[in-house]
């Protein structure tokens, strides 16, 4: 069986940085996976998930998704993207829409272009999109404009959008860090249950250790653009997450430092 | 350095002396004429008065051309502004297009209206058109650069993640540029309409239809309680035109 996610030996460095955001990254993700990333913020999270996406560019190295080779300079083709979801950190709805609005956007890449051109859906993209509503707890808020909804629910219509997509692989950069904790531990198992209930996979990453073990299925450790560590949740110990915060606060400033003398 | 700067303050003082003193000198500027054009003023007035009512259908068919002119002119300048608008805009064109018609719309702005109005005169003769032409011309260097401000105005987050999801180019213009930018372009589309109403009023003064035609026409042919009902309905409807500048302002703050 091949894998969802396969990556070997990736490096990636941001343009005028002096450190590498990734480097050397190995992972190979299952299908039916709950995977989070944990490390502190500049650990590499956000570039890992966006290169799976297709929205990064100019890296080194080997990445497969779904069993399709990611090109290092291009974006996948059009037709691959709604496999894979993305539920983004700010939400990146569009505010003055309305909430069915947005979460048919998430259709809009299996229509022709004449039909998405024309927002005519069909009476399964709708079904697609109520489901998700639904799922995700904002059946009553359909017709409200999203300018108009709490942080915790605008959470909610991104994550619906996503799941319209009907992706195989959902990918989640910090889907809970403007929220509350109770909140948050709402959204995570929403998130892990939905795509348990379709059958995709999903990687997100978190700096909330205690909430993301509760739901994930593995857990893989970052820092510095390296992977630290990468067990079934079962065999995380709390020294080894308290690892990768206290290299931060330690050793990192030093390493940086010290190349930005040389 | 204190005495630097009087001398620097007499110097400035001397200019604008020799300035103001040169501007009568080559004005015929005379008191005596001032003073002496008293009781031919009150003449003039007088024989405006009283205000002839009898040509209000000029000045209802003179406002309905006018409101006409900005109508027409107001939808050639958006025909205009989409496609200028698009080409200025920093997000949707390359740096040496965006650039150079943004530079073509400032001069645009720069060519006063009645300007233009009596070009198109000579050009297309008397009457509403050339008035339509002047003020979708004149309208279309506004126009264009606030379009092109709306488009780069929008926040890119949705348009990205529409990308992310598999969505074409047009269907991210359909869906996540045009809602965000549609109620800027009607804000700024409305207050253009405005101002061209406003515009048009004085167009028919050289010739390029509307209500402002029959106070030029009565004023060459000495019918001066006729340019007075005209004049009154121009400043009328210049109050009602403020009136909904008023309400337009209160509804989109």
């Amino acid at each position: 069986m091949t894998r969802v996610v396969d990556i070997d030996d990736l490096d990636f460095a941001h343009a005028g940085a002096d450190l590498p955001a990734l480097e050397g990254v190995g992972l190979g993700v299952e299908a039916g996976e709950a995977v989070v990333l944990l490390g502190p913020s500049g650990a590499g999270k956000t570039t890992l998930l966006a290169i799976l996406d297709g929205r990064l560019h100019g890296w080194t190295g080997r990445v497969s998704v779904l069993g399709r080779p990611l090109s290092p300079d291009a974006p996948p083709p059009a037709a691959a993207r709604p496999d894979i979801g993305f539920i983004f950190q700010e939400f990146a709805l569009v505010e003055r829409s309305s909430v069915l609005r947005n979460v048919l956007n998430g259709r809009l890449g299996r229509m022709s272009t004449f039909a998405a051109l024309l927002g005519r859906h069909s009476v399964h993209d709708l079904d697609v999109a109520h489901q998700a509503m639904a799922d995700c707890g904002i059946g009553e808020l359909t017709h409200r404009r999203v300018d108009s909804l709490s942080g915790g629910q605008r959470q909610r219509v991104a994550i619906a959008r996503c799941l319209a997509q009907e992706p195989r692989l959902i990918l989640a950069d910090e889907p809970v860090s403007n929220l509350d904790p109770a909140r948050a531990g709402e959204i995570l198992t929403l998130i892990t249950r939905a795509a348990a209930k379709r059958g995709a996979t999903t990687i997100f990453s978190s700096h909330q250790p205690e909430l993301a073990l509760r739901v994930a299925s593995r857990v893989v450790g970052m820092t510095v653009g390296r992977i630290a560590f990468d067990h079934p949740v079962g065999d995380v110990s709390e020294q080894e997450i308290a690892a990768l915060y206290r290299n931060v606060a330690q050793d990192w400033p030093i390493e940086a430092e010290l190349r930005l003398v040389q | 350095m204190k005495r630097s700067g009087g001398w620097a303050g007499f110097l400035t003082g001397a200019v604008f002396a020799a300035i103001v003193l040169w501007s009568f000198a080559t004005s015929d500027m005379e008191l005596s004429r001032l003073l002496s054009a008293g009781p031919r003023i009150v003449e003039f007035l007088s024989r405006m008065m009283p205000p002839d009512p009898t040509v209000v259908t000029e000045i209802v068919d003179g406002t309905a051309e006018t409101l006409r002119i900005a109508i027409l002119g107001t939808l050639g300048a958006v025909i205009l502004s989409v496609p200028l608008g698009l080409a200025a805009s920093e997000t949707m064109a390359p740096p040496v297009i965006h650039r150079s018609v943004r530079t073509l719309l400032a001069l645009i702005r720069a060519i006063p209206l009645l300007l233009v109005a009596m070009l198109m005169v000579g050009a297309v003769g008397l009457g509403p058109m050339p008035g339509i032409i002047a003020v979708a011309f004149h309208a279309t260097g506004m126009l264009g650069k606030f379009y092109a401000e709306a488009i780069d105005g929008v926040t890119r987050a949705p348009i990205e993640a529409l990308e992310s999801a598999g969505a074409g180019r047009l269907a991210r213009l359909r869906h996540a540029i045009w809602p965000q930018m549609a109620p800027v372009v009607a804000r700024d589309t409305i207050f253009r309409f405005e101002l061209n109403l406003r515009e048009s009023l004085i167009l028919g003064i050289v010739g390029a239809g509307g209500i402002g035609f029959y106070i030029q026409t009565y004023v060459r042919s000495f019918q001066y309680d006729k340019a007075a009902s005209v004049t009154l309905a121009v400043i009328l409807l210049v109050i009602a035109i403020e009136g909904m500048n008023v309400a337009l302002r209160r509804h989109f703050s």
